[in-house]
């Protein structure tokens, strides 16, 4: 139950920042020309916008795209390697490389799921939370905030944490699901839909 | 003598198979944790400006433009349209095919996709009008290649990115060679077909080929968007991209209705999936950059290579060499990110044009997607039609043997690819 809220989650999160971040860029630039055009009442209306930010939250959304999207690539199994040599081995043997490419892949993602953490905790986050709960601040300074959206930097920057450790949490996951099933996740480089009709329609064509 | 230690780490994990990216990952980790001073907090912030650049976010852009008109309708159309152009020379079909690929490759940014779209639809055809299996298959597997020199293309923004070159002069530079290969693979098949009097098709009509051009056209105008659009100087490179995707979506849902509104979650996803993971490995290889600037290998290289009196000639060749061998085991933009930091220092000290450097660069790619024993298009292909891939060596040899050929042409002749941006840029 659990699991399948996490997989939507994910999948929903990670849908809605590639559409968002393709909307703000495109009305950006739509708005810089229409606003340039003497319509009576929309340029008004147009030039009362502003549209500064949408290059820096276009990077944000995209980095937090990548960071979730780069978990959900390990549970659809996108990340490949240099498979040629183990591919040699008995199966066996191959099998042992795999799980310890899976858990490299936790290794690291846990690493750096430690290190945003601390990261995040130094940006601002302490401050943050010692305010929050009234605690000792001696020594602490407010994070640093972005450029155009004057957002604290921590927040963003949690996507680090956040995002390594789903996918260290995947990693472990696709490897025990190995470990038990001898099954791994693959991604198809050459998937592409509406062959079957127009195949069809090709052979149509050929006909008539 | 660091140089050897990370390399040899690099080349290590590697092997095993993990993800490129975890393999980069983990040979920096392993490499300032055991062997600098440098503090491994640099390391989180770095993950997170690595990629806090608006140059980079035309990949996931470009990726979604791709995926919308990834569609065996669109395929369909180029096909049609084609057809229509060249289906009455010798081996017309098999001429169709590889203007076809280049069309839609351009449009779908994906070799593979190239491969088994148009594949699945002109193979059956040709094996039907009587061409031997062999044949097309040659054809499908290297011109499916022709799409990442053609713009827009995602492994120049990886090269832009990387070495910092202009992504304009670049999406420029690829035009005439773009068209330039796709020719010399036209004139291959023309001949074979010729030589073995492959079947001719009946020759379209104006008014058929008028009908082909205005049913493929909104898909192709999708280059012109992007070109023009950034040439005339509207939008950057990363608006144009955003632009090109939003195009793709109107085209793909309301003019051609391929796909339906319900459809285009799915579309996003899926480009997600993809941006993601090659986010996910620029990430790793920024950081991997910044440990060899840190430990100045590519200077200490460059410096090396000049010493040995090494000319461009002499080191194209290494470079290219290298590349071919390099392309057996990775993807393009694996390659271009891990090599191209290296090289690229090398290759302004010799004098080689920036731009230039990447349009060879991006042409042996292509080679490598396709050259035995391990290309990635060989793969594919092998999977749509049913033959080993000892087989499809043979198959694709007069192709390969073509596309050789022209990169030796590309490396050599930088004005081949010079030209046009130098005409159009300055």
């Amino acid at each position: 139950m659990f699991m399948r809220f996490l997989n939507h989650l994910e999948e929903w999160i990670i849908t809605f920042l590639m559409g968002a971040a393709t909307l703000i860029i495109f009305f950006a630039v739509m708005h810089r020309y229409l606003s340039g055009i003497a319509i009576p009442g929309l340029q008004d209306w147009l030039l009362s916008l502003n549209f500064s930010w949408a290059q820096e939250a276009t990077i944000y959304l995209f980095v937090w795209m990548a960071k979730f999207g780069a978990a959900y690539g390990v549970r659809t199994g996108i990340h490949v390697g240099v498979d040629v040599f183990i591919n040699w081995l008995q199966p066996k043997n191959r099998a042992r490389f795999v799980v310890i490419g899976l858990l490299a892949g936790a290794l690291f993602t846990g690493m750096v799921a430690i290190l945003g953490v601390n990261f995040v905790w130094d940006n601002g986050a302490h401050h943050v939370f010692y305010k929050l709960f009234g605690l000792n601040m001696e020594g602490l300074t407010e994070g640093p905030v972005t450029p155009d959206l004057e957002w604290p930097t921590w927040i963003i920057y949690c996507a680090i944490p956040l995002g390594s450790s789903l996918m260290c949490f995947r990693f472990l996951q696709v490897a025990w699901n190995f470990v038990r099933t001898g099954e791994l996740p693959k991604h198809d480089h050459g998937h592409v839909d509406g062959l079957e009709s127009a195949e069809a329609d090709a052979l149509q064509g050929a006909k008539a | 003598m660091n140089g050897l230690i990370i390399f040899g780490l690099l080349v290590v994990l590697m092997l095993t198979g993990m993800p490129i990216s975890i393999a980069l990952g983990l040979t920096v980790m392993t490499f300032i944790f055991g062997f600098t001073q440098v503090p491994l907090e640099s390391v989180a912030l770095k993950l997170f400006t690595g990629i806090e650049k608006f140059e980079i976010m035309a990949i996931p852009f470009f990726i979604l433009a791709g995926n919308f008109l990834t569609h065996g309708g669109v395929a369909k159309r180029m096909i049609n349209f084609a057809s229509s152009l060249v289906g009455h020379w010798y081996g017309g079909l098999g001429l169709a095919s590889v203007l076809a690929c280049a069309l839609f490759a351009a449009l779908s940014g994906s070799s593979p996709a190239c491969v088994v779209a148009i594949g699945s639809i002109m193979l059956p055809a040709m094996v039907k009008a009587g061409f031997p299996p062999r044949f097309g298959a040659g054809i499908i597997t290297t011109s499916g290649a022709l799409g990442i020199l053609i713009p827009p293309s995602i492994a120049m923004v990886m090269y832009s990115v990387s070495t910092n070159t202009s992504l304009s002069g670049l999406f420029l530079a690829g035009v005439v060679p773009g068209i330039g290969l796709a020719f010399m693979l036209g004139v291959t098949t023309w001949w074979r077909a010729r030589k073995n009097d492959y079947p001719r098709m009946v020759k379209a009509s104006w008014g058929q080929r008028w009908r082909a051009l205005r049913d493929s056209f909104w898909g192709l105008l999708l280059i012109a968007v992007v070109m023009g659009g950034i040439y005339s100087g509207l939008f950057t490179p990363t608006e144009a991209a955003a632009m090109a995707a939003v195009y793709a979506f109107i085209v793909a849902v309301f003019v051609y209705k391929d796909i339906g509104l319900k459809d285009v979650p799915r579309v996003l996803l899926s480009s997600a999936n993809m941006s993601a993971m090659l986010l996910y490995i620029i990430t790793n290889a920024v950081l991997f950059s910044f440990v060899l600037a840190n430990e100045q290998i590519p200077q200490h290289l460059a410096d090396w290579l000049v010493n040995m009196g090494l000319g461009p000639i002499a080191f194209l060749l290494v470079v290219n060499i290298l590349l071919l061998v390099a392309g057996n085991f990775m993807e393009p933009s694996s390659i271009i990110l891990i090599m191209a930091p290296i090289l690229f220092p090398v290759a302004m000290k010799l004098g080689i044009d920036p731009v230039h450097f990447g349009i060879l660069i991006i042409v042996n790619m292509e080679v490598g997607m396709c050259h035995p024993p391990v290309g990635l298009n060989l793969y594919v292909a092998s999977g749509i039609t049913k033959m080993g891939i000892s087989e499809l060596t043979i198959a694709v040899w007069p192709w390969l043997a073509t596309m050789l050929v022209f990169l030796v042409i590309v490396t050599y002749w930088p004005g081949l690819s010079l030209w046009l941006p130098h005409l159009l840029l300055k």
